[in-house]
């Protein structure tokens, strides 16, 4: 609990402080330049099959969060994220192997898992059998590439302060947005969740173990859930949220059935662009006019609410350059300027060492430019913060 | 905590490892074999054709023993595939034939790069001619779930279709590929490189070709498919250890009599050559060869992004070092 608080109360450090050193000043970075540099990465990474590209975006990611995370309770996540993504793989790896896709001699034969007859009107799906090891690599490095894109996400989740993210929206994205932030800091709060259950139950003697232990967990997370997202309706609530302001009936009527209209042109665009066989108006016109009208009803949307923000966050030189060296990132890698676009994705039937190309690889340590690029998020001497002792010595046994 | 994991994982791979040496005795693959085409005939072999045409190249047809899949029938005499990342082998996204173009396969890494599913406007599909059938039939099943019939057709071409299979189709006519002879012809089916055991690794099928089929020059005899025109003789040259190795195997001996080829086979025996006096794409036969050379690279890569990935990671473990001392 005590953690939280903190955290609330602990505003970003403004770039009014003192400067320690000589050093840059301490700040936090506008969440959206971490959003737009995680993104971008992800992006990069959905280009690529290649194991070494993809480790080395692991690694990136790994330095930038060491480097720049707060003490925010969403920011001790990443590990979290880590679990998931080695879960992605293996889950992969056991479809791969359990769905058998066949063995050619070609391939290097690994072992052999019972093969369960199926029936001729049921032949669409093998049960069992040989298993090679392409199977299984190829299998792996798809993974890889979906686990990559999770950590890109729990990357921005991890850096990006969640409640700081929702003051940039566009007013009339504001209930929109109240939506998103609380879906998008749902895993970083139940990693707080977690957090504070499993320490109190560290507190506790006689810890149960096997399914009474999993009790334990999880009736207390879901609670504190619970508890924790009827608070944020209250404090909503009474901040004046779901209010429709000064605007008309007919206003809102207009205004929502644009948005509703530029949502429908943004998703067939978004069809036709992506289906080669879908007829040619219905990818970038329909596109186009779904932005349009989506433009439009913000526009109008907005009109009706004003909203000042306390303290904004300052977008400066340090936001354009990690959310430059993500966005450059991505455009290197889509390019194929300077590489074989076949080193992107090396072959695993047969089986070959994957090669390094160096342009994607050097976009890769670019984006990883973002651990010093960012200003450091605390002050390198200690913050008069009014964190408890006892919880201090909790954090220093982990 | 962790001591507990690694225990645990030490009792599972220990189980499966035993699991695996328990299966490994009694699993035995299928077993196929590349023939020259002259012993393909009415009824046995299977006839497979791949169209290149759509990069310029002829239509190759070559032969192969049955019980096989499609895939496999792809897979053996120098012909070689490749899968994509999303679905794995069993997708077909690239085929290739070492004597041609070097083994390249198409389409190339630049026109797909065979990651996701390729599009329906553009993949090989894969169609089937019964024994005696002149219309091709859109596969219903996959390369590796099909098992094509003795003396059926299996032609893979590249283009669009759409989801029934009645667009697209083939403008070869399965008559134009199939093996017109009754009886196997031409060099003897080569050596027996099967291996009846679990594949160990490193195995390479692809006989070389001892010799391939002379020009054929005795017209076609067009007989229809004469069942038992021999004695059905249930083992072929290439699958004298099958009976005792494959006791699993589902595809026995087909009813359609399996013709023996002669000990001595005469050289002057013609093979079925029609395709080529027929309009359409160039018919070119396609020999069993080596599989196409293929260079599996250089580690250093790897070992250079491991070093790359490590000082990363020292550093990374350097500042948060100094960040928990300065805290």
């Amino acid at each position: 609990m005590s953690r939280t608080t903190t955290a609330a109360a602990a505003p970003p450090v403004s770039g009014t402080a003192p400067d320690p050193g000589g050093r840059r000043l301490p700040r936090t970075l506008h969440p959206v330049a971490w959003w737009i540099w995680a993104l971008a990465l992800a992006t990069a990474v959905s280009r690529t099959n290649n194991p070494l590209l993809l480790f080395l975006v692991l690694a990136v990611l790994g330095y930038v969060i060491t480097m720049r995370r707060t003490e925010a309770p969403w920011a001790r996540g990443f590990k979290y994220y880590l679990y998931l993504a080695l879960t992605v793989v293996a889950i992969r790896v056991a479809f791969r192997a359990v769905f058998a896709t066949g063995i050619t001699p070609r391939d290097h034969f690994l072992f052999s898992l019972p093969h369960i007859p199926t029936p001729d009107w049921y032949a669409g799906i093998q049960l069992g059998g040989p298993v090679s090891l392409e199977a299984l690599l190829s299998a792996a490095t798809d993974g890889l590439r979906l686990a990559c894109m999770l950590c890109c996400i729990g990357a921005a989740n991890t850096l990006a302060n969640p409640k700081r993210a929702l003051r940039v929206l566009p007013g009339a994205l504001y209930e929109l947005g109240v939506a998103v932030t609380v879906s998008i800091s749902v895993a970083p709060q139940l990693v707080a969740s977690v957090q504070r259950v499993h320490r109190a139950r560290r507190l506790r003697a006689g810890r149960p173990k096997g399914p009474r232990a999993l009790r334990g967990i999880i009736v207390p997370v879901l609670e504190d859930a619970l508890e924790r997202s009827l608070r944020l309706a209250a404090a909503m609530d009474s901040r004046g949220y779901g209010r429709a302001g000064t605007a008309t009936r007919r206003s809102r009527r207009l205004t929502g059935a644009l948005m509703l209209l530029g949502m429908c042109g943004l998703c067939a665009g978004a069809y036709g662009l992506l289906d080669a066989t879908a007829p040619k108006l219905l990818g970038l016109p329909a596109m186009g006019a779904g932005a349009v009208l989506c433009f439009a009803g913000l526009r109008l949307g907005g009109r009706r609410i004003t909203r000042t923000t306390y303290r904004p966050d300052p977008w400066r030189a340090a936001e354009w350059a990690v959310a430059g060296c993500g966005v450059v990132s991505a455009v290197l890698l889509f390019s194929n300027a300077g590489f074989n676009a076949a080193e992107l994705n090396p072959s695993i039937y047969p089986l070959s060492w994957p090669t390094l190309p160096l342009v994607p690889a050097a976009a890769i340590l670019l984006a990883g430019a973002a651990g010093f690029l960012a200003p450091p998020p605390t002050a390198p001497v200690p913050a008069p913060a009014p964190v408890p002792v006892p919880v201090q010595r909790n954090e220093e046994a982990k | 905590m962790s001591s507990r994991v690694t225990r645990a994982v030490a009792r599972l791979t220990a189980a499966l490892g035993l699991t695996v040496a328990a299966l490994a005795a009694t699993v035995a693959p299928a077993g196929a074999a590349p023939q020259a085409m002259g012993q393909c005939t009415t009824s046995s072999g299977v006839v497979l054709a791949v169209d290149f045409s759509h990069w310029g190249g002829p239509v190759y047809r070559s032969c192969g023993t049955t019980p096989t899949t499609g895939y496999e029938l792809l897979n053996q005499g120098g012909w070689a595939t490749t899968g994509t990342g999303h679905d794995g082998p069993a997708f077909i996204c690239r085929i290739g034939y070492s004597g041609h173009q070097g083994g390249k396969q198409y389409p190339t890494p630049q026109q797909d790069d065979c990651v996701l599913t390729p599009p329906a406007s553009a993949y090989w599909s894969y169609w089937h001619a019964n024994p005696g059938q002149n219309t091709w039939e859109y596969s219903q099943l996959g390369a590796m779930l099909y098992k094509p019939k003795p003396g059926s057709v299996d032609l893979w071409i590249f283009g669009g279709t759409n989801i029934e299979g009645t667009e697209g189709k083939p403008t070869v006519t399965p008559d134009q590929l199939r093996a017109h002879n009754t009886r196997p012809a031409g060099a003897p089916a080569p050596k027996d490189t099967r291996t009846a055991a679990p594949l160990p690794p490193d195995v390479n099928t692809g006989p070389r070709p001892e010799n391939p089929p002379p020009a054929d020059r005795t017209p076609p005899t067009a007989a229809p498919p004469a069942q038992g025109a021999a004695p059905p003789v249930p083992s072929t040259p290439a699958s004298p250890a099958s009976p005792s190795a494959q006791p699993t195997e589902s595809a026995s001996p087909s009813p359609s009599s399996s013709v023996s080829p002669p000990a001595s086979p005469s050289p002057s025996t013609g093979t079925g050559a029609v395709a080529a006096q027929a309009p359409g794409p160039q018919v070119v036969e396609a020999a069993p060869a080596a599989d196409a050379e293929h260079d599996t690279g250089s580690y250093l890569p790897a070992v250079a992004t491991g070093a790359l990935v490590l000082l990363i990671g020292a550093a990374a473990v350097f500042a948060a070092k100094r960040r928990r001392r300065t805290e």
